[in-house]
């Protein structure tokens, strides 16, 4: 029993090691850009856990539901580690060793369960692409042990067949908005309804987790801010009263005057030599 | 004295009065200048943060993001150029993605998605019509008429009235205005208000530029 959950950790952690890779690839790179900011959440439920990054505990009795961070860490390699609160590194209850870390991103650490329900942990990079003026990101992603889901919103479906580990996102027009999570294709509330406040110019990221079978799913949400644009413009005025620039009509006018000058002095001047 | 000499006579005549009538057309409506763009610009840096508290790492519920509202001008009194006009709250334009002024000429919009009054960083941002085809002069008519040292008074939906005083007059191509720094969430706590200005093409029924007032807490 012991050495099987080992193995099955073991697996899993080698799983969350090829998907940091993966996530370090298609992270573009930019050569000035040494550190991320990574962020963690705890998406197990019942199991508050100790997060020791390269041996060093970074976290303490870091609770399910909570979110931690961001931290800027170098582009680098991590060891990962998370215990029982107290329980020494040894004994940890899920690990992954040289989690690759990408320059550059903003990263979320998920702890969660799989879709069967063992723990692991998955890295997901955070689209910080600015979004339009009044608008607002929304990102779900599917970190729970339940099948496929639509997440609808005012009862309409707005993600279709989300499954874990994956997300879906879309930038939507900011203001408050029910949601709710069913089972895909179904009517079948897994999650919800909940009011969400969706903030401009922010991306709300909402993790489903916890376990279908044992009925405790739930959602954990994180924020990152700072993603707004300003309007393209501010047209405030089209009756020209204001106007404080000069009418052609006036630059025609100051031509004419010129040409009067110039051609009335020019006569005078032929006038007076033809009389002499 | 000729006939023809008359003639030119005359014609230089009407030749000065068409120069001096230009002249003073176009003294009359040259641009009010801009005053204090620098001091603008060095709000726009970023607001002195605290330090970070030792290397321990920032741990939060993840909960549902709750609505925070923000205070918004409901009334915004201008003594130097006669405002005093209803603020509402406004957004975007959904087919132009642009500032929502009010439709009405009297009323002034506050920029909803930005800071409010209650804000410790950032630009509260308030814009009004210079004037309508339809309506005639608008509440921001005279805003180009401000002048560093004016004094303003913004009232919250939460009856709070804060005083503001005037620091810059900027005008700027719509083309080339820094939309970016005067609608940022930081920097110091400051009142952007905005309309229009410069040379109004006729044709196109749009003003050329933007005028900038910004003010900080008196």
């Amino acid at each position: 029993m012991q050495l099987s959950y080992f193995r099955r950790v073991a697996a899993g952690g080698a799983v969350a090691a090829l998907t940091f890779a993966g996530a370090g690839a298609l992270t573009a790179t930019p050569a000035y850009a040494a550190s991320s900011k990574v962020s963690v959440v705890h998406g197990i439920p019942d199991t508050p856990v100790d997060v020791y990054v390269n041996g060093e505990k970074t976290l303490d009795n870091f609770k399910p539901g909570d979110v931690a961070g961001p931290l800027d860490l170098e582009e680098g390699a991590y060891d990962i580690a998370l215990t029982k609160p107290g329980e020494p590194i040894a004994q940890a209850i899920l690990s992954v060793d040289d989690a690759a870390v990408p320059g550059g991103a903003n990263i979320s650490l998920a702890a969660h369960l799989d879709a069967a329900g063992t723990p692991k942990i998955t890295p997901f990079v955070n689209d910080t692409g600015k979004v339009a003026a009044g608008k607002a990101r929304l990102i779900v992603r599917h970190t729970a042990a339940a099948p496929a889901v639509d997440v609808r919103a005012g009862g309409t479906p707005v993600f279709e067949d989300l499954t874990n580990p994956n997300e879906a996102k879309g930038d939507v027009d900011a203001g408050a908005v029910e949601a709710d999570v069913v089972l895909a294709g179904t009517d079948t509330v897994a999650i919800g309804p909940a009011d969400l406040d969706l903030k401009e110019g922010t991306a709300t990221i909402v993790y489903a987790i916890g376990s279908a079978e044992a009925k405790n799913l739930g959602v954990v949400a994180q924020t990152v801010t700072g993603l707004h644009s300003a309007p393209a413009g501010v047209p405030s005025g089209d009756g020209g009263r204001a106007g404080t620039g000069v009418d052609t009509w006036w630059y025609v006018l100051t031509g004419a005057g010129v040409l009067l000058l110039v051609g009335g002095g020019a006569r005078v001047a032929t006038a007076r030599t033809g009389r002499r | 004295m000729t006939v023809r000499h008359r003639g030119a006579l005359a014609a230089v005549a009407a030749g000065v009065a068409a120069l001096t009538v230009a002249t003073v057309v176009a003294c009359g409506s040259r641009p009010a200048g801009n005053v204090g763009g620098t001091e603008a610009a060095d709000l726009a840096g970023a607001a002195p943060s605290a330090p970070a508290a030792g290397p321990s790492v920032p741990v939060a519920r993840g909960d549902l993001p709750a609505g925070t509202r923000a205070v918004p001008p409901v009334r915004l009194v201008i003594p130097a150029i006669g405002v005093r006009a209803t603020v509402d709250a406004v957004g975007i334009n959904d087919a132009t993605g642009e500032f929502e002024v009010p439709p009405s000429v009297d009323r002034i919009g506050w920029y909803r998605h930005g800071p409010g009054l209650e804000a410790q960083a950032g630009s509260v941002v308030v814009a009004g019509h210079v004037d309508s085809a339809t309506q005639g002069e608008g509440a921001f008519f005279r805003l180009r008429e401000l002048d560093r040292g004016d004094t303003l008074t913004a009232t919250g939906g939460d009856g709070v009235a804060k005083q503001y005083r005037v620091i810059a007059r900027e005008e700027y191509r719509k083309t080339k205005i820094p939309l970016d720094r005067y609608f940022a969430r930081d920097g110091k706590p400051r009142l952007t208000l905005i309309t229009c200005g410069g040379p109004f093409d006729a044709e196109a029924r749009r003003y050329r530029d933007n005028i900038v007032v910004t003010a900080v807490p008196a």
